[in-house]
């Protein structure tokens, strides 16, 4: 019936001694003690864990938990030309930090950047693997733009660069891509200059599956362009963003949505049994075989024991939603 | 008329004996009592080196503290701690969980404040972390309802005040760091701080940082407190403009600098930014401090920054004939 999967990010570490080992190596590699390449087979063994986890939950598409990404915006920036990696700046309203990409000329493709990271993550996992990119909206909205001065200008740029880049990823493989714009909830007005650079990045995807995700809110005002816009999928934070709730109760959706019910920022635990209830009530508005349930965002804001849960909650929601239906 | 007083924000960093206890009280290798003797050591170093180089408002630098809402959640009824979260890099944190009514066991900060006082005649800042930045940087497993939590934080905050009011703070300081989170609550913020300070006699500042100032200004002199306390060094100097243009009816409290950089910033670069704040604002209004805690710097960084800033405020007193009278 419904199907499973995440947003993206992962937490790195856990409670467990065991589940402390990037952070140890991350602090040798700091003092000298290790060297990158040392960090890197660490990191892999962190990224087979996640995809273990979410694996044994019976999670239908998975991601490697970005779990060598600094942060979602420097992680691509910094492969791209003309691009300097800057100071910390607070993310959104999540009390976590990213590193300010500036933008310093002409940005473009110039190596694969996650082309790597995802074929280790697919060798290592049963489920199919995401390819995650952060949008060309949001890394022009948080970056320091030194040189376009225009936020469009930047963005389109950075749609053609991230057009390279899933070219390459589906070369490499890649059946599902990833769009995530969360700056959408906050600048609704931008949706123009946003799906403007998804028509640049959907011309280059070939046969793969294209996803495009908001959250950290809602996009009430925009629900309905959304829905036109030109992506496969849609994800929706249903959470921080409960407010589009009304909008797919009123419009429905001809186009398959990813139902972010999950709370992704709260320890909090869902009952399974409630949560299939409420995905139910769209039985009439949206095809329920095509719908996907997630978590409302990225796990990596709640301690990892409990992301596992979390885990656990949204497929036994999607059981009982299969089973009820 | 004092002028130009000098002070702190909160915390300072821990000497390497603390982190070395900490760790080992951390695996149970340590008594509570052994690794509260080391904090009381480093408290009282901390506060004679203020006396020291002549701060005129001391902080007892937070050496008890591990994270500043954990902190105080470890001490409130009604609260779990979770397990680790990432803030950045290879920093994580955690973070408290409200899981019932949120209840104060007792005085939370009174104690390490008396034994701060106890050390000085100079009067040393109370310290409340504010109950906009305890509810947003807790998990809510009870309450459902950000306004409801904050609340619930802000009565009990109160109490906390009126405790160090009544152990002699004549100043009590509100910190609220994700003062600036989202935009649509600063009227929450407003109310829950407002629950905090009511009544009180002691002097009251507000210090938040890495804020979007420009969105929260019209806010700055709606807050209920006698004095505001920002990172002016790392992101606010354009926005002297706009206190030229717009005047705040409250002290200031001004951070001239950085808390996140290695460099000593010269005296003559203090000079200069208290200079600047002095084309605005009146010297008796105008206290001088660091960004933000110091507690990121090594105890080296954090003390050369101390005297240098101390050093560049005595110049500027003495070049404009102001004096520091009794602080
Ligand atoms: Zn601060």
């Amino acid at each position: 019936m419904v199907g499973t999967t995440v947003v993206g990010s992962y937490p790195r570490i856990g409670e467990r001694p065991e589940e402390q080992s990037l952070r140890r190596a991350i602090a040798r590699l700091d003092k000298g003690e290790i060297d990158a390449a040392q960090l890197r087979t660490v990191e892999r063994e962190v990224v087979k864990a996640v995809l273990r986890e979410q694996n044994e939950a019976g999670i239908d598409a998975v991601t490697d938990g970005q779990i060598s990404w600094y942060d979602s915006q420097s992680h691509i920036a910094r492969k791209l030309t003309s691009i300097e990696i800057g100071g910390l700046v607070r993310y959104f309203d999540t009390n976590t930090y990213y590193r300010q990409p500036i933008v310093r000329g002409a940005v473009a493709w110039k190596e694969p950047i996650l082309g790597d990271e995802w074929k280790f993550a697919q060798a290592n996992s049963k489920a199919p693997v995401k390819a995650i990119l952060t949008g060309p909206l949001t890394l022009a909205s948080l970056a320091d733009d030194k040189h376009y001065r225009s936020k469009k200008a930047l963005a389109l740029d950075l749609a053609t660069a991230l057009g390279e880049e899933v070219s390459s990823l589906v070369r490499g493989g890649a059946a599902q891509i990833q769009l995530d714009e969360p700056i959408l909830t906050r600048h609704p007005e931008d949706l123009a200059i946003a799906i403007e650079g998804l028509e640049r990045i959907r011309s280059r995807k070939g046969s793969a599956r294209l996803a495009f995700f908001t959250y950290f809110g809602d996009v009430t005002p925009i629900y309905e362009d959304l829905l036109e816009s030109p992506a496969d999928t849609i994800g929706l934070d249903l959470v921080q963003g409960a407010a589009t709730w009304d909008a797919i109760a009123k419009y429905g959706s001809e186009k398959p949505l990813v139902l972010g019910l999950i709370d992704a920022r709260n320890t909090k635990k869902e009952v399974p049994g409630e949560v299939a209830k409420k995905v139910l009530e769209l039985r009439d508005l949206v095809d329920l075989k095509t719908t996907d349930l997630s978590p409302s965002n990225g796990l990596e804001f709640l301690p990892r024991e409990r992301a596992r849960e979390k885990l656990g909650i949204l497929s036994a929601a999607a059981r009982q939603v299969g089973v009820a239906a | 008329m004092s002028a130009l007083l000098t002070t702190s924000v909160g915390s300072f960093p821990k000497p390497e004996y603390l982190l070395r206890a900490r760790t080992k009280a951390s695996k149970g290798e340590l008594s509570e009592e052994g690794l509260r003797a080391l904090e009381e050591k480093s408290t009282a170093e901390w506060i004679q080196f203020q006396e020291q180089i002549g701060i005129d408002i001391p902080v007892d630098g937070e050496q008890y503290r591990g994270d500043m809402a954990t902190y105080f959640a470890e001490n409130i009824d009604g609260t779990e701690i979770s397990g680790l979260v990432r803030s950045y890099g290879n920093r994580y944190y955690k973070k408290p969980i409200i899981v019932d009514e949120l209840r104060r066991k007792g005085p939370i900060s009174v104690d390490w404040f008396r034994f701060a006082q106890a050390r000085t005649r100079k009067p040393v800042k109370g310290m409340i972390t504010g109950p906009y930045t305890m509810m947003d940087w807790s998990f809510d497993e009870f309450y459902g309802s950000r306004e409801t939590a904050c609340l619930a934080f802000a009565k009990l905050l109160h109490q906390e005040a009126r405790d160090l009011e009544s152990a002699g703070a004549k100043i009590v300081q509100v910190d609220e760091p994700a003062l600036s989170t989202r935009f649509d609550e600063l009227p929450l913020l407003v109310k829950a701080v407002g629950v905090v300070t009511k009544g009180l006699r002691a002097k009251t500042i507000l210090h938040t940082c890495y804020g979007n100032y420009n969105e929260i200004f019209a806010y700055f002199n709606k807050l209920p407190v006698d004095q505001i306390d920002l990172e002016m060094s790392n992101s606010g100097l354009d926005l002297l403009e706009r206190f030229r243009r717009e005047p705040l009816r409250k002290e200031i409290a001004f951070g001239v600098v950085d808390v996140h950089s290695h460099v000593i910033e010269p005296e003559s670069l203090i000079r200069e930014r208290i200079e600047k704040a002095l084309t605005i604002f009146d010297p008796d209004k105008l206290y001088i401090d660091p960004d933000c805690g110091l507690k990121t710097r090594s105890v080296e960084e954090a003390q050369a920054k101390l005297r240098n800033m101390v050093a560049a405020t005595r110049a500027v007193r003495e070049s404009h004939h102001l004096t520091v009278g009794k602080g």
